[in-house]
Parts: structure tokens; C-alpha cells; sequence
């Protein structure tokens, strides 16, 4: 197996008074896709929100222990508050269930990451934005097209506009959770490729429902089923 | 529900619907017939050659010309007064605040919003009477009086739509930014604020209404019968819905009385046309905002 690139250490989850996640500790290795599986409510997308702290925005959620994650070398806990929340972001992608472009046009919808982390050099913008949709197979379906709305694209290309929005930023760690679960199978399989092509250069970690698609990809399982002492 | 619950529902909501229409149509005709024969140049400018009047050179002393002028200044000033304060406040209740100041802070802007428009009035009055005692003999109830009135009897539209259409914003729109790497005022300006431009330009469009018909507030806070165009912030405004209050409450003849109904007429086209003005800028706004690169 590769080297680790996220630790997870005696982490527990609240939401209010609920414990969702208890005493896990976890080793995500590095350039292979993870998949998390497991009954729906055992706490698979709380999981996934770890890692780039989306927890945060949901009122009422707390964790206690350490994620730490490598990021230039050396290991870092990501919840301390020195760790800039907004960077972290920037260094992991996520990809959502269901599509979720934003209300703009195709081009805009991938350079905005770039806005965001304010990179304006127009050039640089264009080869980043046509590198990133090209890397999701996406362009020869948009060339032509890239200032027309996003959301008129099909379920499956718009769930590819948003991998190549989330790969724009170049990350180092890819979060999806159960990002074919709302596509066809054709566009299912075209994701499935894109992530094992994308495992050269980032850390993967999926929510999956589909035990042939963790079968098929995964490198490396996290179970939540409930054992059954539980 | 039975199949005469679900027929009877649908048959009362298209009643609602069409006596709704059918007031507003009445009102309208009722307007037109009244009116149309007093809506020429002459209820605009009076006796003063119409070229004369637009390039300032001469004063309008008989026509509605410095009432529009007026009006339209009015809601402009007090437009952009009330639109950055009830925009930041909104943003700052829906995004910021925390349970208990939201709680407080809803409760008096729920409060604020039902203050009858002649309460709020005699408060500017009130307010410019103490200043002109107490700091300054020039401060006299004037345009910017009435205009920071109608932006406090306005503001609580502003906010609360505000507030509102970024409340209702789904959690999945919510995060998309966030996930992208936005901190908290990167998401709210490019992901929350477009998402919700619509409904929050209905309230401002709204409040443009409310500027435009209120007559209580700016009878105690500055508009006089004459005064010819507003020249000045501190002075004294010709205004037309003081205008047609003042002439359907002291009317000499039939004739005069219809002018009025003509000056309504104006009224109306003046709010159509901001309203439009406003649905162009909301497209140009979205359109440099989304698909420019």
C-alpha cells in the first residue's frame, strides 16, 4: 500500500448531544481511492466532511480528536484553528451527490476556484480551466459552448463540469460522496475511469452504495457497518 | 380530501384570483376614462413652451412638470439611502447575527414595518423642528427630510426580503462555494447574493412603490404646493401624490379635478417605468456577473 496521507486519530463526532462518529482512527493512503460504505445514517458523508471541514457549516456539530493530514511532508492536524479553513479548501476538492453548478456558464463554473483564490492572469485562467475540463473528457462536448449556461448540460456532463471544477484548483485530496449515484450507468462508468486516471495525482475518498463500483475501483475499504455487539 | 374539496378549493383560488384581476382592471379603466382627457402636454408644462421647460430655461408654475421631478428625485434619494443600509442589514441578520440578536433585531424590524406612514412622518417632523430649534435655523423640513423618512418607513421591505431570500438559499447552494475554497464574504457576494438577486430586487422594487404613493410621510416632511423643480436638498419639493391629494381635496371644478386624475396617470407610468428599469439592471447585473469572462 502507498504511504499515508491522512491520519484520523480517536475522532468522535457530535451533532448537538448525538454522537454520529466514535472513537474511529482511520489511514487514508496516499494516490489510491478509498471507499467508505455502509448503511445509510452510519455517518459515511459526516466522514467525508472531515476532511475539508464542511462539518463546520452545519449549526450544532463538534468534533473531538485529530485529522491529520499531509500536506508539504509533513503531518498536520487540519481542525486547529491556525489551520486556515479556506486553504484547506482549496487543497481538497469535493464532488457532491447530486451536480451542483453553479448558476453561470460552463467556463466561469471551472474558473471559479481560480476567482475565488484570486488568480486573474487571464492566460493562466484559460490553460487552467481547458487543462481541467479536458482531464474529465469533457471537452470536445463543450468547446464550442463554454459561455452557455452550465445547468444546460445532462446530469452526467454537468457531474463532470464539477470534478473538473473541483480539479481545477489542482488538489491534493478529492472528496466524493456518491458521486454516480445520481447518473446514468454509461455517465456512472465515465466518472469510475476519470477517478482510477486521477488516482497519479490525488488521494481519493468516496462514499459508495454500489458494492460493484467499490469492487471494481477501490483501493482501500472503511467500513461503518455496525458490528454486532452494537 | 374528497373530489369536492379538491373542485371546490381549485374553483375558490381562480374566484380569488379573478376578482383580484377585476379590481385592479376597474381601477385602471376607471383611471384612463378619467384621466386620459387631462393627459396632454398642457398637465405637464402648463402654458410653458415644452423645449423652454426641459432645458430649464423657464420655470413650470401650472403643470405637474416640477411634481415629477419631484417625485422621481424623491424616490431616487431615498432609494439609495434605504437600498446599502437594508441590503448589509439583511445580509448582516441572515449571514451574521447570532439566534439572539436575530430574534431581537427581527422583532423590531417586524415592528418598524407596521408603522403607520403618518407616525413615521410626524417623527421626521418632529425631528427637523428639534434641529431647526436646537442646532440650526437653515434645517427646515425639506427633500432630504422626507427622503430619510420614506428610508426608515421602507426599510424594514429591504431587510426582511433580504434576510429572507438568503435564509431560504438551499443547503446545497449554501456549501457549494464554501467547498470551493470561498470564505464567508467570497460566498455570500458570488454565490448567495446572485442566487437570490430576484426576490431580493422584488423587495427594493417594493420600496420603490412605497416611495412613490406615500403621501403622509412627505406632507410633514417637506412637500409644499409650490415650489418649482428641486434645486436643493434642504428645501421645500414638489411632489405628485401630494399634488393629486391637494387637488382632489381642494378642487374648483370638473377640470381640475381630472388633471388630478391625469397626474395619477403619470404617477403610474413613472413606477412602471422604474420597474422596468429595475428588471433591465437585474439582467444586466446577473449577465456580468455569471457569463462574462
Amino acid at each position: 500500500m502507498t504511504p499515508p496521507k491522512i491520519k484520523i486519530e480517536s475522532l468522535d463526532f457530535y451533532y448537538n448531544n448525538h454522537q454520529i462518529l466514535s472513537n474511529i482512527n482511520e489511514t487514508i493512503p496516499e494516490n489510491a481511492i478509498t471507499s467508505i460504505i455502509g448503511p445509510s445514517g452510519a455517518g459515511k458523508s459526516t466522514f467525508l466532511s472531515l476532511f475539508n471541514r464542511l462539518w463546520e457549516t452545519t449549526p450544532g456539530a463538534r468534533v473531538e480528536g485529530r485529522v491529520l493530514a499531509r500536506f508539504h511532508h509533513s503531518f498536520m492536524d487540519i481542525n486547529t484553528p491556525k489551520f486556515s479553513v479556506t486553504q484547506l479548501r482549496r487543497a481538497v476538492g469535493m464532488v457532491f451527490q447530486m451536480p451542483n453548478p453553479l448558476p453561470m456558464s460552463i467556463f466561469n463554473n471551472v474558473a471559479f476556484p481560480l476567482k475565488l483564490a484570486g488568480i486573474k492572469e487571464k492566460e493562466a485562467v484559460q490553460n487552467r480551466v481547458t487543462a481541467a475540463i479536458k482531464a474529465c473528457g469533457l471537452w470536445p462536448e463543450v468547446k464550442d459552448r463554454l459561455e452557455k449556461k452550465a445547468t444546460t448540460l445532462s446530469g452526467g456532463q454537468q457531474q463532470r463540469l464539477c470534478m473538473a471544477r473541483a480539479l481545477v484548483m489542482e488538489p491534493e485530496i478529492l472528496l466524493l460522496d456518491e458521486p454516480t449515484s445520481s447518473l446514468d450507468p454509461r455517465s456512472g462508468a465515465m466518472i469510475e475511469e476519470l477517478m482510477v486516471d486521477l488516482k497519479q495525482r490525488c488521494t481519493l475518498i468516496m462514499v459508495s452504495h454500489q458494492p460493484d463500483q467499490v469492487e471494481k475501483i477501490a483501493d482501500h475499504i472503511i467500513d461503518f457497518t455496525p458490528g454486532p455487539e452494537s | 380530501m374528497n373530489r369536492w374539496g379538491e373542485k371546490a378549493v381549485y374553483a375558490l383560488s381562480v374566484i380569488s384570483c379573478m376578482m383580484l384581476f377585476g379590481s385592479v382592471a376597474t381601477l385602471l379603466c376607471y383611471l384612463l376614462i378619467k384621466g386620459l382627457p387631462a393627459l396632454n402636454l398642457g398637465l405637464i408644462f402648463g402654458s410653458t413652451p415644452v423645449g423652454d421647460a426641459l432645458l430649464l430655461k423657464r420655470q413650470v408654475f401650472d403643470g405637474i412638470f416640477p411634481a415629477m421631478a419631484g417625485t422621481l428625485a424623491l424616490i431616487l434619494l431615498a432609494i439609495t439611502i434605504a437600498v446599502p443600509l437594508g441590503l448589509l442589514a439583511g445580509i448582516y441578520m441572515a449571514e451574521y447575527s447570532g439566534r439572539f440578536t436575530r430574534n431581537v433585531f427581527g422583532f423590531l424590524f417586524d415592528l418598524l414595518s407596521g408603522i403607520p406612514s403618518i407616525v413615521v412622518g410626524l417623527f421626521g417632523f418632529s425631528a427637523i423642528l428639534f434641529l431647526h430649534h436646537h442646532v440650526s435655523e437653515a434645517l427646515v423640513p425639506s427633500l432630504l427630510v422626507s427622503a430619510l423618512s420614506l428610508a426608515f418607513l421602507v426599510l424594514p421591505y429591504i431587510v426582511k426580503t433580504t434576510q429572507m431570500a438568503l435564509e431560504t438559499v438551499p443547503r446545497q447552494t449554501r456549501v457549494t462555494g464554501l467547498a470551493l475554497g470561498a470564505t464567508k464574504l467570497q460566498n455570500i457576494v458570488f454565490c448567495l447574493i446572485p442566487e437570490s438577486f430576484s426576490t431580493i430586487l422584488g423587495g427594493i422594487i417594493l420600496a420603490v412603490g412605497r416611495c412613490a404613493e406615500d403621501t403622509a410621510v412627505i406632507m410633514l416632511t417637506g412637500a409644499v404646493a409650490s415650489a418649482g423643480l428641486p434645486n436643493s436638498l434642504f428645501k421645500g419639493f414638489e411632489a405628485l401624490p401630494f399634488y393629486i391629494y391637494y387637488i382632489s381635496s381642494q378642487y374648483a371644478d370638473q377640470a381640475e379635478l381630472n388633471q388630478g386624475f391625469g397626474a395619477c396617470i403619470v404617477l403610474l407610468l413613472i413606477c412602471a417605468t422604474l420597474f422596468i428599469l429595475a428588471a433591465i439592471i437585474q439582467r444586466k447585473v446577473k449577465h456580468t456577473l455569471l457569463y462574462r469572462h
